[in-house]
């Protein structure tokens, strides 16, 4: 078996797309020229983020890694000082982002942090409620901010506003500025995205950590159970749509909800009537904020939220309208689930015999809990509701750019990255202001062909799971508990790279849910192929999406690339009680739809039987 | 109420553990597990008393008396074989006293009644009031007025074999000993195994653990097979590990006959799991009601009967204290009182350890 990975300088190029660093910011380069740095890379074991990115990064998307590669990172290296670790470096490999954690070696180092953390994370621990309180008020009035710019098209002439209220600014800087401040809130809410999520993990791996040390074995899904929190926000957008099934069933409006009506069609019909008004106002009412949820992650430009494609939610509506007429209620049983809890927490904490033991477990459960609601709902604030208004924004900025000549079509916006959106609108206030056409007119649009191709590239390469040298043993509780990278899971990954893919049978991952189930798989990549989905079938994906719900309710199974036993795919399993094997590095190259496969949520082994 | 300590026999459902000194450990035990809600077979108990009528009623005791007076008076090796050839020879031949043989006929024609089975299948299981881990006889499957009187006369007579006699001399338990005997229904067990109330492995007690395979228990208990094997929760039953065993043969009746035959168990059947999810709870939940009723880890043999149904058909044979982690004491996990931030701390510092 192979001792490490490919270096990550050696990495062989893909033909035609030579020079397309020059579409990532420098500092997302293995070095060449930089004999320290050359070293450092070439002694980390880096990792590819499939559990965020399923695909490459197109130059624009990119800003929110760059976000949390320095919100995450300065949070633990210089604000709690988290003992032993600093941040968490990233590179770019193909249009790949590939991460390695950074750690403390020296003890003497780790020792004279203590204290420090001990005060700054002991202040968040203790005031949480009330600081989390603060974080949801925040995170609004900035999302209020987002909501408030508006990019309009360089006039003719100015207003003569400008001159009557004597505002002493034109639009060309107005542009200039709108830009930088939407960046800026971009990444601002990023910094507030990490301002408790790492103490929060913290809490919940310790929580995890030492109910393993009491009770071997425990099952990841019975440790959720115990945590799990019930008023979730990331729920929320999914009970709306159920609310809006039972009305259509109330007011006897399921004809016009059946079939393949779009929600412009069933708008119109449900207008001329009474009640189809009523249910179109509920409707609308649901829209701000839950249906910014994204159908992905909310990581890439083309995530659509429900909001950008009201036929999502709808096509999630008749399906809950389905269950209900088959008799199934699809809410969340919320008083069964509290009743559950506590039984659950009830029969563990029965079963110790020594009082500082059940104390020390009772402690630690205390704090999970109490970081439970932020570590589940700052998805939907930051990844859905944030990032779903956000890239409307740069549209909106993207039709001012083709308005002024600068790039042919509002979707070409993506493959500019954010520095080259910066000059390029620099360039165009500077045209506008002086009558010229502008210097980039023919460079852009010429470029943006070009990196459409490099990325069409990019996607055809398949990245090596890790590169550069493991080591002994990972004991780092973030890529553990959420990437799933394990000491096992990298022997596997290097003993496949002496296998080809045709003649694998057998993949591993790491339990995700509980149970064992058969059947055929069916590979989705993105939420428009979940209406083929049929039931009884194993979903296999990159990763899921919060905003998938309605498809669990039909699936006996879920397979992914990505993800530890406490990703989302693997929470939200659990919560449907769906067998789920997560993180196994490559199943969705690897199995075809059609496939027979077992899945054993227990063990984390996928069999491909045919 | 006649005394108990005159009754030849008491069905189970008249016993409690107290009164091991009359009927044996392994009777009372089952006595005891019926008022605690365990599901066990039907069946009655012969008692000590009875052993006592039959030894001394037919001789056997006069003569045993009388050899150990004179001929064997020193405990030498070939003095215990001597002892234990006669007395096995002299109790298995001896008459079974009329009185006594109606008696226990009539308990068996009742236990045959209740079952609603004619020559109902019995076990004939010896029971000591003094634990001597499986150094008596216990005979399955035997059914018809003679043979249970002649399986009972086997059961008293493997009291005085050699392994058994040594074991009472060695602790002064003194040469005779009379013991009682069990007839419960034979549970027909199409699976059957054993259960920990604890992980054995590794004494955690939030599991409850179950090795099962097909057919009688004999081949689980005495390891002829590898047997599937369940790692459960024992609070929210979730199977937390399963591995299925190879199973490759079963231990059956042989039909018609008073002994159990092993024969090979087809490939269909050894790749299925021989104990169906709903089985699975059941005992779960039943290893849960025995820990909890006698306080403490147990281990746990079963049978699932063929002639019943679900649950009815899960049946608990026999139960014992588990003998390794309640011995232990009880390890203390936690070195110091500690608080949530401590911990966080220590976990940052020395990172996950759990794959």
């Amino acid at each position: 078996m192979a001792k490490q990975f490919l270096d990550p300088h050696d990495v062989p190029p893909i033909e035609g797309t030579e020079g397309w660093e020059r579409m990532y910011p420098y500092y997302y380069q293995f070095s060449t020229d930089d004999k320290e740095r050359n070293e450092y890379e070439s002694g980390q074991l880096w990792y590819y983020d499939g559990l965020h990115y399923p695909e490459p990064h197109s130059p624009f998307d990119l800003i929110w890694d760059e976000a949390w590669y320095l919100a995450l990172s300065q949070y633990n290296s210089r604000i709690f000082m988290v003992p032993p670790a600093k941040g968490i470096d990233h590179r770019i490999v193909n249009g790949h982002v590939y991460i390695t954690p950074i750690g403390i070696a020296d003890p003497k180092e780790i020792e004279a942090r203590i204290p420090l953390f001990m005060k700054r994370a002991g202040y968040y621990y203790q005031n949480w409620d009330e600081i989390y309180g603060d974080w949801v008020e925040k995170t609004k009035v900035l999302i209020e901010e987002l909501e408030a710019v508006e990019f309009k098209n360089l006039p003719e002439m100015e207003d003569e506003s400008v001159v009557f209220e004597h505002r002493g600014i034109g639009s060309g800087y107005d542009l200039c500025v709108k830009y930088d401040e939407l960046i800026n809130m971009g990444f601002k809410v990023w910094q507030y995205h990490f301002e408790m999520l790492n103490l929060g993990y913290a809490a919940y791996v310790t929580f995890i950590n030492t109910a393993n040390q009491f009770f071997p074995d425990i099952p990841m899904a019975t440790l959720t159970k115990m945590v799990s929190g019930i008023d979730v926000v990331m729920y929320r957008p999914d009970s709306e749509l159920i609310k809006l099934a039972k009305m259509a069933l109330e007011l006897k409006l399921e004809s016009n909800l059946d079939a393949q009506t779009s929600f412009a069609t069933l708008k119109q019909e449900l207008a001329s009537s009474d009640v189809g008004q009523k249910w179109l106002a509920a409707f609308e009412e649901a829209r701000y904020p839950w249906f910014h949820i994204s159908t992905g992650t909310g990581w890439f430009h083309h995530n659509k939220s429900w909001n950008d494609d009201l036929d999502v939610p709808l096509a999630n509506i008749k399906m809950h309208i389905e269950a209900l007429q088959s008799g199934k209620d699809p809410s969340r049983p919320t008083e069964k689930l509290i009743a559950e809890r506590d039984r659950i927490v009830d029969g563990y904490l029965d079963l110790f015999q020594d009082a500082d033991d059940r104390k020390a477990f009772e402690e630690a459960l205390g704090i999970a809990r109490k970081v439970f609601p932020y570590v589940e709902n700052h998805l939907f604030y930051v990844e859905h509701w944030f990032h779903s208004v956000f890239w409307n924004k740069m549209r909106d900025l993207s039709a001012v750019l083709v308005d002024g000549g600068m790039i042919k079509d509002v979707e070409d916006i993506w493959y500019l990255n954010r520095f080259d959106i910066k000059v390029l609108i620099d360039d165009m206030v500077r045209s506008w202001a002086t009558g010229v056409v502008p210097a980039g007119r023919k460079k852009w649009p010429k470029e943006i062909e070009w990196r459409k191709g490099v990325m069409a590239k990019f996607r055809e390469w398949t990245p090596p799971p890790a590169l550069g040298v493991p080591p002994e043993v990972v004991t780092e509780p973030f890529s553990i508990v959420l990437w799933g990278v394990t000491t096992d899971v990298l022997k596997r990954w290097l003993s496949s790279l002496d296998v080809s893919d045709g003649d694998v049978t057998e993949l591993f991952g790491s339990p995700g849910s509980s149970g064992v189930v058969e059947g055929p798989a069916r590979v989705i990549r993105k939420v428009e192929d979940l209406a083929l989905l049929q039931t009884g079938e194993i979903m296999v994906a990159p990763t899921t999406s919060p905003s998938w719900a309605p498809a669990f309710t039909k699936i006996a199974g879920a397979v992914t690339d990505v993800g530890g036993p406490m990703c989302h795919a693997a929470i939200v399993c659990r919560e449907y009680g769906l067998p789920t094997v997560v993180g196994t590095g490559n199943g969705t190259s690897v199995i075809k739809t059609g496939d027979l496969i077992k899945i054993d949520g227990d063990s984390g082994l996928v069999n491909i039987i045919k | 109420m006649a005394n108990l300590e005159e009754k030849l026999t008491l069905w189970y459902t008249e016993l409690k553990g107290e009164n091991f000194p009359l009927v044996g450990k392994k009777n009372a035990n089952l006595g005891e597990m019926l008022k605690a809600g365990i599901p066990i077979s039907p069946g009655f108990a012969i008692t000590i008393h009875a052993n006592d009528i039959f030894i001394q009623e037919s001789g056997v005791k006069a003569q045993l008396e009388e050899l150990i007076a004179n001929e064997c008076r020193e405990t030498t090796p070939e003095n215990i074989v001597k002892l234990s050839n006669f007395a096995m020879a002299a109790i298995e031949k001896a008459p079974m006293p009329a009185s006594l043989e109606k008696h226990i006929l009539e308990e068996y024609q009742r236990l045959c009644e209740i079952c609603g089975v004619k020559d109902l299948p019995v076990a004939v299981r010896s029971s000591g009031a003094v634990s001597m881990p499986g150094q008596m006889e216990t005979y399955l499957n035997i059914r018809g007025n003679k043979d249970i009187i002649d399986y009972i006369r086997k059961c008293w007579a493997s009291s005085y074999c050699i392994e058994a006699l040594t074991y009472r001399i060695n602790r002064d338990l003194g040469v005779l000993f009379n013991i009682g005997v069990g007839i419960p229904k034979m549970v027909n067990s199409k699976s059957s195994g054993v259960i920990f109330t604890i992980n054995p492995l590794n004494g955690d007690p939030s599991k409850i653990s179950i090795d099962a395979s097909y057919g009688l228990g004999e081949a689980v208990v005495s390891g002829l097979v590898t047997p599937d094997t369940y790692l459960i929760d024992k609070i929210t039953l979730d199977p937390v590990k399963i591995h299925k065993g190879s199973k490759e043969i079963e231990c059956v009746y042989r039909p018609g006959s008073s002994d159990i035959i092993e024969q090979d168990v087809d490939e269909a059947r050894r790749q299925a799991q021989s104990l169906t999810p709903e089985e699975l709870k059941h005992l779960c939940v039943t290893s849960k009601q025995i820990e909890k009723y006698y306080g403490k880890a147990y281990d746990i043999e079963f049978g699932i009967d063929a002639d019943l149904n679900f649950p009815d058909s899960v049946i608990i044979l026999q139960v014992r204290p588990e003998s390794i982690w309640n011995k232990k004491k009880a390890e203390k996990k936690t070195k110091e009182p500690t608080d949530a931030m401590n911990m966080i701390l220590k976990q940052l510092i020395n990172g996950v350890k759990f794959s």
